[in-house]
């Protein structure tokens, strides 16, 4: 397994702990508060940056476990990835479109900045699944 | 669903008749990873025109000797 094959499995092990992380901070009290009293920002931002430390420290030890390939990568590797991060802008995309018609409708800061994070993440493992896929089934250029 | 590549190879072949080459050999010789070689080997990948010149190169070979294109779909 390439480095960055690995470095795509860390970020799906580590999305997957990382939206329940959140849900779990922030969907029982959508469900027992009026949404002015939910306490969204901060978990949200534990998140993210638990998602970024998460991610670095994951790319150290998939690093680590094989040193000599870490730096090493080809035109499949790039191709694979620039696939896999065209798939992952759609949900990126999605999330921002969502984003500005909430904003349009006036509808609640909450629910703007998590069609926004919601997106972000969906997108990186859209394109972390459709990188792996890449890797492990036929891919072409066209 | 991707379609699959119609471009089939030699490689496995041509590495046993150069004194049995192994894939993470070639993938050194012609700067790929070795997944690359073996995705190529599979058929999983059809590799870019410079690459597949440098792994005929990496053989001495021709380059339609190491790699063939079937014209029953094309």
């Amino acid at each position: 397994m390439t480095f960055l094959e690995k470095s795509n499995w860390v970020v799906l092990v580590v999305a997957v702990p990382t939206l329940l992380v959140y849900a779990v901070l922030v969907v029982p009290q959508v469900l027992s508060k009026p949404l002015a009293e939910v306490s969204w920002v901060q978990p949200m931002i534990f998140t993210i940056v638990g998602f970024i430390v998460a991610n670095v420290l994951g790319n150290v030890v998939a690093a680590a476990s094989n040193p000599s390939e870490a730096d090493q990568n080809d035109q499949r590797d790039r191709e694979i990835d620039h696939f896999g991060e065209r798939v992952g802008n759609w949900l990126i995309i999605a999330g921002s479109l969502a984003a500005l018609v909430l904003a349009m409708a006036t509808a609640d800061h909450f629910w703007i900045a998590n069609a926004i994070f919601l997106g972000g993440i969906a997108g990186a493992v859209l394109s972390s699944v459709a990188k792996i896929a890449a890797y492990h089934g036929p891919f072409q250029r066209w | 669903m991707v379609k699959p590549t119609l471009v089939t190879n030699s490689i496995r072949s041509l590495r046993f008749a150069n004194g049995e080459m192994t894939q993470a050999e070639l993938a050194d010789r012609v700067g790929v990873t070795r997944q690359t070689i073996i995705a190529i080997e599979q058929g999983k990948y059809s590799p870019t025109l410079e690459m597949a010149f440098r792994i005929a190169r990496v053989f001495r070979v021709p380059l339609d000797e190491a790699f063939q294109y079937s014209d029953g779909q094309g």
